[in-house]
C-alpha cells in the first residue's frame, strides 16, 4: 500500500512538474523579453498563454535526425539520463508539515539521509550532459561536455563542503529535520550566511545557468553539448535545465529560509509559504540572467578551486569548532 | 535467497563482465558505474542508507566521472588493437584466477546457510551510528588510512613531476637548428 503511495505521489509531483515546466519557459521569455525591453511570444493565445502548447507540437513532430558519426547507444541515452535524474530530484523536498496534504505528508520519499540524495541525483544528471558530448562525435559538443564535468567536480566539492556546516549545526542529514530545526532557531541564511552565498554561486553553476552557462556558449561552441540534438532529444536537454532550476529554487529557501514555514509570525498556510518563497528565486535566477554575462571558463573554474572552496572548508572547520565547544548540535 | 538477490547478483556480475569485456573504453566505464549503482541497492536493502548513498556519490559520480573525463580527454575510446604487450601475463593471470575461485569455493563451502538479503539487516547503516563507530573505537585505522591515502596523492604528483618539466625538442626543431648554425658559420 505505502508503495502504490508514493508511486501515485510521485506521478502527481512529475505532472506537477511539467506543467510548472511547460509555463516556465513561457514565463522565461516574457520575463526575459521585459528585462530587455522587447516584447516575446504574444502571439499565441491571449498573453501568448499558448505558446508552450504550440512549441511542444513542433518539437514533437520535427523531423528526428541524428548524427552518422554518433555512439548511437549513448547519444540516444544521454538525453534520458539528464531528463530522469532532473525529474527524480524533487521527491524530497517537504513541501509541508507531517499530514499537512489532506492528511498525507507532502514530500513523495521520506528518506532520514535527504541531503545525500540529492547530491547523488545532482551529480548523476550531469552523465547526461557529459556522454551527449561524447557521443555526438563532434568536437564542439565534447568540449562543452568536458567543460561541464570539470565544472562539476568543481563546484560540487563546495557545494559538498559548504553544506556540511548546516548538517553538524542541526545535527541531521534530513531535510524535514532542517526546516523544524530553522522554525525553533531561525533562518539558517541566517546562522550560516557564507554558506548560503556560496550556495548560491555554486547552484547556479549546478542549474548551468548565466554567468555559469560555459557548458552551452553558443559564441565559442555553437551551443556545446546538445549541439548535434534535435526535436524531443533536445527538448529532453532543455526540460533537464529548467528542472534543476524549478528544484534548486525549491530547495535553497528549504535548506536556509525556513522552507514551508511561514516568515515574520504570519499565519500558516500549507503549501503557500514555499510556493512564495520558490517565486523568488525563480525571479532572482532570472533576473542574473537577464543581466550578468557569461563568464570565461578557465576564470570559473579558478573561481571555484580557489575562492569557494577555501572559503567552505574554512567555515565548515568555524562551524565544527563552534558546536565542538558547545558540545553537540543546538 | 530471494528473486530479488538472484536478480541483484545476475546484475552485478553481467555488468562486471561488460566493464573488462567491452571494446569501447567508454562504454566499459558506463558498465562500471552501472556496477557501482547495482551494489548501491545491494547496500540498500541490507538498510545501510549512508553507504549506498555515499557509494553512488563517490563512486558512480565522483570517481568515474574524473575516470570518463580523462579516457575522453586522452584516449580515442578505443580499444588497443596492437599486438599484446605483455604474453607472458595471461598463464600467471589464469592461474591466479583458478587460485581465486578455488579460494571462494572453499569460502562458499564453509558458509552456514544464507539467508535473503532483505531479512539480513546492518546495524546502524545510518551515518549518526556509523561516525560513532569509524570515530570511536576506529579513529586510529582511519587515521593511518588517511596518511596513506596522503601518501599516495603525494607519490602520485612525484611521479609525474619529471614529465611535466622535461621539455620536448622534437627532432626536425634539433637537425634545424643544428644547421642553421653551420649555416651561421
Amino acid at each position: 500500500m505505502s508503495y502504490l503511495l508514493a508511486a501515485i505521489k510521485g506521478l502527481v509531483l512529475i505532472l506537477m512538474l511539467l506543467f510548472t515546466f511547460a509555463y516556465l519557459t513561457w514565463a522565461m521569455r516574457r520575463g526575459l523579453a521585459r528585462f530587455q525591453i522587447r516584447q516575446g511570444p504574444n502571439r499565441v493565445g491571449p498573453l501568448g498563454l499558448f505558446q508552450p502548447l504550440a512549441d511542444a507540437v513542433k518539437a514533437i513532430f520535427k523531423e528526428d535526425i541524428s548524427v552518422a558519426k554518433a555512439d548511437k547507444f549513448v547519444y540516444w541515452l544521454a538525453p534520458l539520463i539528464s531528463f530522469t535524474f532532473a525529474l527524480a530530484a524533487f521527491a524530497v523536498i517537504p513541501l509541508g508539515p507531517k499530514g499537512s496534504l489532506f492528511g498525507l505528508d507532502p514530500w513523495v520519499a521520506g528518506l532520514n539521509v535527504s541531503i545525500l540524495y540529492i547530491f547523488a541525483v545532482a551529480e548523476l544528471a550531469t552523465y547526461g550532459i557529459f556522454l551527449s558530448g561524447w557521443a555526438s562525435g563532434s568536437k564542439y559538443s565534447l568540449m562543452g561536455g568536458m567543460r561541464s564535468a570539470a565544472g562539476l567536480i568543481g563546484y560540487e566539492l563546495a557545494l559538498g563542503v559548504a553544506l556540511l556546516g548546516p548538517v553538524l549545526l542541526v545535527g541531521s542529514l534530513d531535510l524535514r529535520d532542517i526546516v523544524d530545526w530553522q522554525v525553533k532557531h531561525g533562518w539558517l541564511a541566517l546562522w550560516q550566511l557564507p554558506v548560503f552565498i556560496v550556495y548560491l554561486i555554486a547552484a547556479l553553476a549546478e542549474m548551468g545557468r548565466t554567468p555559469f552557462d560555459f557548458a552551452e556558449a553558443e559564441q565559442e561552441l555553437v551551443g556545446g553539448f546538445s549541439t548535434e540534438y534535435n526535436s524531443m532529444k533536445f527538448v529532453a536537454f532543455y526540460m533537464a535545465e529548467l528542472l534543476h532550476w524549478i528544484t534548486a529554487s525549491a530547495l535553497i529557501p528549504t535548506l536556509f529560509m525556513g522552507g514551508w514555514h511561514a516568515p515574520f509570525g504570519l499565519p500558516e498556510v500549507p503549501i503557500l509559504w514555499l510556493f512564495i518563497k520558490w517565486l523568488v528565486f525563480i525571479f532572482v535566477v532570472m533576473w542574473i540572467w537577464a543581466s550578468w554575462f557569461r563568464t570565461r571558463y578557465d576564470v570559473m573554474i579558478r573561481f571555484a578551486w580557489g575562492k569557494l572552496f577555501p572559503v567552505a572548508l574554512a567555515w565548515f572547520l568555524l562551524t565544527a569548532y563552534w558546536v565542538a565547544s558547545k558540545g553537540g548540535a543546538v | 535467497m530471494s528473486v530479488f538477490d538472484l536478480l541483484m547478483g545476475a546484475l552485478l556480475v553481467a555488468s562486471a563482465l561488460a566493464a573488462v569485456t567491452l571494446k569501447n573504453a567508454i562504454h566499459a566505464g558506463l558498465a562500471l558505474v552501472g556496477n557501482f549503482l547495482a551494489l548501491a541497492v545491494v547496500y540498500f536493502a541490507l538498510e545501510a542508507q549512508f553507504l549506498g548513498w555515499i557509494q553512488i556519490i563517490v563512486y558512480a559520480g565522483a570517481v568515474m566521472v574524473l575516470f570518463l573525463f580523462v579516457i575522453m580527454l586522452l584516449f580515442d575510446a578505443k580499444a588497443d588493437v596492437g599486438p599484446n604487450p605483455l604474453p607472458w601475463m595471461r598463464p600467471i593471470a589464469a592461474a591466479l584466477a583458478a587460485l581465486l575461485f578455488l579460494a571462494l569455493a572453499y569460502a562458499y563451502s564453509s558458509l552456514g546457510p544464507i539467508d535473503p538479503l532483505a531479512d539480513v539487516k546492518l546495524a546502524g547503516g545510518l551515518p549518526k551510528a556509523l561516525g560513532a563507530i569509524l570515530y570511536g573505537g576506529w579513529l586510529y585505522p582511519v587515521l593511518l588510512v588517511a596518511v596513506l591515502l596522503f601518501a599516495a596523492t603525494v607519490a602520485a604528483v612525484v611521479l609525474v613531476q619529471p614529465q611535466i618539466r622535461k621539455t620536448r625538442i622534437k627532432p626536425q626543431v634539433l637537425e634545424r637548428d643544428r644547421e642553421l648554425k653551420e649555416v651561421g658559420r
